[in-house]
């Protein structure tokens, strides 16, 4: 039995034979409204990468060359993008750049930079994930909600902080570096050397949310009924600061 | 010819340079006029002493040196006279009695120098002032993430609190004008993480309530109100 009428089933069928060719229709206009700019930029062996993006993904990864490459990928095509090289490094300023647009959409960035970069990243929401970069300062904020993944990273300095979202980070503290991580809501996870040395001050919102793991001992102290986790793992020469308003936060030994 | 005419003719008079009749009317007039005779006596004596030590009044050979001298001599009777002052100011008297006693003797550009450092260092302290009235105890790193606050450290809590609520409020306002603006992802993103920041405000708030020494909530608290100014400043501009 047909649930279709004769004409009825003629249209299916033929509705069924163009379907492929709309599907290729939607996705090819769909990938044609998307702009992709790709650029270099000269760059030293110590360069500092500013990036302030309205909303989309950052991700950042090192390579073996003494260059810059950024990669933009906008879904609105009239985004104005205006790398700026200074005699420190390149700006990227999507913010400032369209002060004056709406819906300017979301720009999604790769790229790839000198392993000794300094890195300054922000969004208003969207995920930054830098890998594999060792400089002196890597900084990653999102206003909103967005994932942060630091993976491979050895910098002196190292700030990340989100309001909605994941924070990790594998990597190791230098004697004397400083290292903070704040999130509103989200699991925040360390990923450390067994060796690994630092002074810790970690907040969260209720005692059973610190995890120290493997990295626990008798000396640390606690305060505020656990909330707080006060003291030196190893030598304590690096500080590392974490508060996390809602979520949980782990240590793990590599 | 007045008496006038005569006292200025007087001088070629002693030297014998003038014509033989200006010569003898001079000489008339004194016999007759006092006053020209007195000026006559008081030039001549000058004359006679001038020739009687010539020689004695050799101009100096280096007269640049000479005046440095002077100078010099100037500056020590300065320094004498201020280590006079100083030797009067008695030996148990306070510092402020000694600084105000002080002698104060300076040029024109170390004055202007002067006021210019006085100028730098108050622009400093005032800068650092602010700052750290912005920053209310946030530590570099978060401060460097854009989170800024709006307390001083030291005040008490609910002072501190009813101040950033006011600028909660002042930065809401702005936020609500530009709200109608956004498209709705943007609204349902401002609100969401609006939220988790309230959560944590009242979390720390009744904390608070049951502890008010809490000091990790009182942390939390002044946090999560700093980045509720932050997160509603960034969208006020929207």
């Amino acid at each position: 039995m047909s649930f279709f009428l004769p004409v009825t089933r003629n249209r299916v069928s033929s509705f069924i034979t163009l379907l492929p060719f709309f599907l290729v229709l939607i996705v090819s206009t769909s990938a044609s409204a998307q702009q992709r700019v790709s650029r270099q930029f000269p760059a030293g062996k110590n360069v500092r990468l500013e990036l302030k993006n309205l909303s989309g993904t950052i991700t950042v990864e090192s390579w073996a060359r003494d260059e810059i490459k950024i990669t933009a990928t906008m879904e609105a095509p009239a985004v104005h993008f205006n790398p700026r090289q200074t005699d420190l490094g390149l700006i990227i300023d999507i913010v400032a750049d369209n002060r004056d647009r709406r819906d300017v959409g979301d720009v999604n960035f790769k790229v790839q930079v000198p392993i000794r970069s300094s890195l300054d990243l922000e969004t208003r929401s969207g995920q930054i994930t830098v890998s594999n970069v060792q400089g002196e300062l890597l900084r990653a904020h999102v206003s909103t909600s967005g994932d942060i993944t630091l993976s491979g990273i050895s910098a002196a300095r190292v700030f990340a902080s989100n309001t909605t979202g994941n924070i990790y980070f594998d990597g190791d503290f230098a004697s004397g570096g400083t290292y903070e991580f704040k999130s509103g809501r989200g699991t925040i996870t360390l990923r450390l050397p067994a060796n690994c040395g630092f002074h810790l001050v970690a907040t969260a919102p209720a005692a059973e949310k610190i995890k120290m793991g493997e990295f626990w001992h008798s000396g640390l102290k606690k305060m505020g009924e656990g909330r707080r986790i006060i003291g030196d793992v190893g030598d304590g020469r690096a500080s590392v600061t974490i508060m996390n308003y809602q979520g949980d936060i782990h240590f793990l030994r590599r | 010819m007045n008496c006038e005419k005569y006292q200025d003719l007087l001088s070629d008079f002693i030297d014998g340079s003038l014509a033989s009749q200006d010569h003898h009317s001079i000489e008339a007039h004194l016999s007759a006029c006092g006053v020209c005779a007195e000026v006559r006596g008081d030039l001549d004596a000058i004359v006679t002493y001038c020739h009687e030590h010539r020689g004695e009044y050799d101009a100096v050979p280096n007269e640049r040196a000479l005046w440095l001298r002077i100078s010099n001599l100037i500056e020590a009777g300065d320094l004498e006279l201020a280590t006079d002052l100083r030797t009067e100011i008695p030996q148990n008297a306070g510092w402020w009695f000694r600084l105000m006693n002080r002698s104060w003797q300076m040029s024109l550009p170390q004055l202007a120098a002067s006021m210019i450092a006085v100028a730098i260092i108050v622009s400093v302290a005032t800068m650092i002032g602010l700052r750290r009235f912005g920053s209310g105890g946030e530590s570099a790193g978060l401060r460097s993430s854009g989170v800024t606050t709006v307390a001083a450290n030291g005040l008490p809590l609910a002072e501190r609190y009813r101040q950033q609520q006011q600028t909660i409020d002042y930065w809401n306002q702005r936020v609500e004008l530009n709200k109608a603006r956004w498209n709705p992802q943007m609204r349902e993103t401002f609100e969401r993480n609006l939220n988790v920041i309230d959560a944590a405000v009242n979390d720390s708030l009744s904390h608070l309530n049951q502890n008010p020494h809490d000091e990790v909530s009182e942390e939390v608290l002044n946090a999560a109100l700093n980045d509720k100014v932050e997160l509603l400043r960034e969208f006020a501009e929207l």
